[in-house]
């Protein structure tokens, strides 16, 4: 166990990927939203104005994944660490960061809410949708969707690194031509509407639910994938 | 310095990457607080042989016991063991202190102020990050954990890339000393023989995924000699002996034979004038491997280095 943790200090080493370039690609996206919010405001729009800026910080989780992955696991081999060590003390890694996202956006989100968006109405973290079930249903779905990022990166690295490029172009791909199909389905039954609405049935803490599971089937992936990799 | 007791075993291992037989059905032990020198040319095996002992490559058949247990996702075993590879990777931002404090954290053995002072003895920059270090300053990070670590086994595999002489000697020099207070088992591969050949106590000698000598360094010296002198004298002396190589200048030769010399055959060749001249561990490997090499079908272009 204690090995375990000190792995998570072997991957704190990369304080710049793991810590800083998520915080300052957070914080400079909600400057960005804000100033863009203001200029709509001080144009004479009321709002509420919202954007996509807030998934920037966590797509910059899938580049963490990979790094994590690649450089730090030859080196944990070095320092005699066992793969499920390695494994481990990733994943808390991992999670500690998406915790400090998750808990930076559900108190973003709160403030927005107290302040009526920052006072002109403009709103970062507060997604209508992700705050319907308060602020730790808000937290949770963050939480989830950067552990799945994280995954997904670490995930194409371990393959990557256990079969090489080409498997995982191929993987891809045909993980790109069923998302395909299934748009092609969905259009093609006028089906939209029905997909729409079990969405928003589902709600983003039942959204999170599945992501929750899609990140644990990828990670056992990614161990079992590990467990033989060479570094 | 050998006590009798194994702390590696190895049986019948065999390595295929898909159609090439890296390691072919290799058995050897390696004794407990010795310092062995795993010696052959490039791509013969040696990093393959390494790597399966510290469980990070994977065997294709064959058993591998390090302190009598099985190596792989094994944290007791692994924890004692130490491998210092030719291109180890760092994390992308570390700096040699994040290395050294890494190391710190899984080397049960780690001693600081060794660290301290093979740092200041290779000049190694502080703060400068690793993947900036030229080649040499690269291997002294390596050399530093793997004498530093303390480990029970510890594997140095051509630690000394890039480093110049001076570095060079340094590291033989403090890993002796070391060694001498802490014994531990230590396996050294390396091209440069000759250097190498007054720190080890026991060679292994790996050729084509085969092991084609295993003896102590002492014994090896003694096992053949160089005998120089008028080429038909020489012809005479060596006239059902082993000869493993010959060359010729005019009417000199110098032929190299294996198997110790008795005192008979000194006397014979003080009476047919002829010098003896002793064979260096270096020359006497690449002659052994350049046979069995020929020995073998296929003969490759180039020599040991």
């Amino acid at each position: 166990m204690n090995r375990t943790v000190n792995v998570v200090r072997m991957q704190l080493i990369n304080k710049q990927t793991f810590v800083w370039v998520p915080l300052i690609v957070l914080g400079a996206s909600f400057a960005m939203s804000l100033a863009i919010y203001a200029i709509l405001n001080s144009s004479g729009l009321e709002g509420p104005f919202y954007g996509g800026g807030s998934q920037a910080p966590l797509w910059v989780l899938l580049f963490v994944g990979i790094s994590s992955l690649t450089l730090t696991f030859p080196f944990s081999q070095a320092m005699s660490v066992t793969r499920r060590e390695f494994f481990l003390g990733t994943m808390l890694a991992a999670a500690g960061c998406a915790v400090l996202l998750a808990a930076v956006f559900a108190v973003g989100g709160m403030i927005e809410e107290a302040t009526n968006g920052w006072g002109i109405n403009g709103y970062f973290f507060a997604l209508d949708w992700v705050v319907e079930d308060g602020p730790l249903g808000a937290a949770f779905f963050y939480f989830v969707m950067a552990m799945l990022i994280f995954m997904l990166g670490f995930w194409s690295a371990t393959v990557y690194k256990r079969s090489g490029a080409l498997l995982l172009t191929l993987i891809w791909v045909a993980v790109g031509a069923l998302l395909l199909v299934a748009i092609w389905a969905i259009t093609r039954f006028e089906a939209w509407g029905d997909v729409i609405g079990a969405l928003v049935q589902l709600g983003a803490v039942g959204l999170a639910a599945w992501g929750l599971a899609l990140t644990v089937v990828l990670g056992g992936i990614s161990y079992l994938t590990l467990r033989r990799a060479v570094p | 310095m050998t006590t009798g007791t194994h702390v590696i075993e190895v049986k019948n291992l065999t390595k295929h990457y898909r159609d090439v037989v890296a390691v072919d059905d290799v058995s050897f032990t390696i004794e407990k607080d010795t310092i062995y020198g795993l010696l052959g040319r490039n791509g013969a095996g040696k990093t393959t042989v390494m790597s399966i002992l510290t469980a990070q490559n994977f065997a294709t058949s064959g058993d591998v016991r390090v302190f009598g247990m099985q190596p792989y996702e094994n944290a007791k075993v692994l924890s004692r063991m130490c491998f210092v590879r030719e291109s180890q990777k760092y994390p992308d931002d570390a700096l040699p202190q994040h290395a050294f404090r890494t190391a710190k954290l899984f080397f049960p053995h780690w001693d600081d102020d060794l660290a301290a002072q093979l740092i200041d003895e290779f000049q190694l920059p502080q703060k400068t990050r690793i993947k900036k270090l030229s080649r040499g300053q690269l291997s002294a990070v390596g050399v530093i954990i793997g004498l530093a670590s303390r480990a029970e086994i510890t594997f140095f595999d051509e630690p000394y890339l890039g480093l110049d002489a001076v570095a060079r000697q340094i590291f033989y020099d403090r890993l002796l000393e070391d060694y001498t207070e802490h014994p531990r088992t230590v396996i050294l591969s390396s091209h440069l023989i000759d250097e190498v050949s007054n720190l080890i106590e026991r060679v292994l000698v790996i050729d084509h995924g085969r092991i084609v000598m295993d003896e102590a360094t002492d014994a090896v010296r003694d096992r053949a000699a160089n005998i120089v002198g008028d080429a038909s004298a020489v012809d005479a002396f060596v006239a059902g002996r082993q000869v493993i190589h010959r060359e010729s200048l005019g009417n000199v030769a110098s032929v190299t034979v294996l198997g110790a010399l008795t005192l008979a055959d000194r006397e014979r060749l003080a009476a047919a004038g002829l010098d003896v001249a002793p064979v260096s561990l270096q020359q006497l490997i690449v002659r052994t491997t350049q046979r069995a090499a020929s020995e073998g079908a296929a003969t490759e272009e180039g020599a040991l280095r």
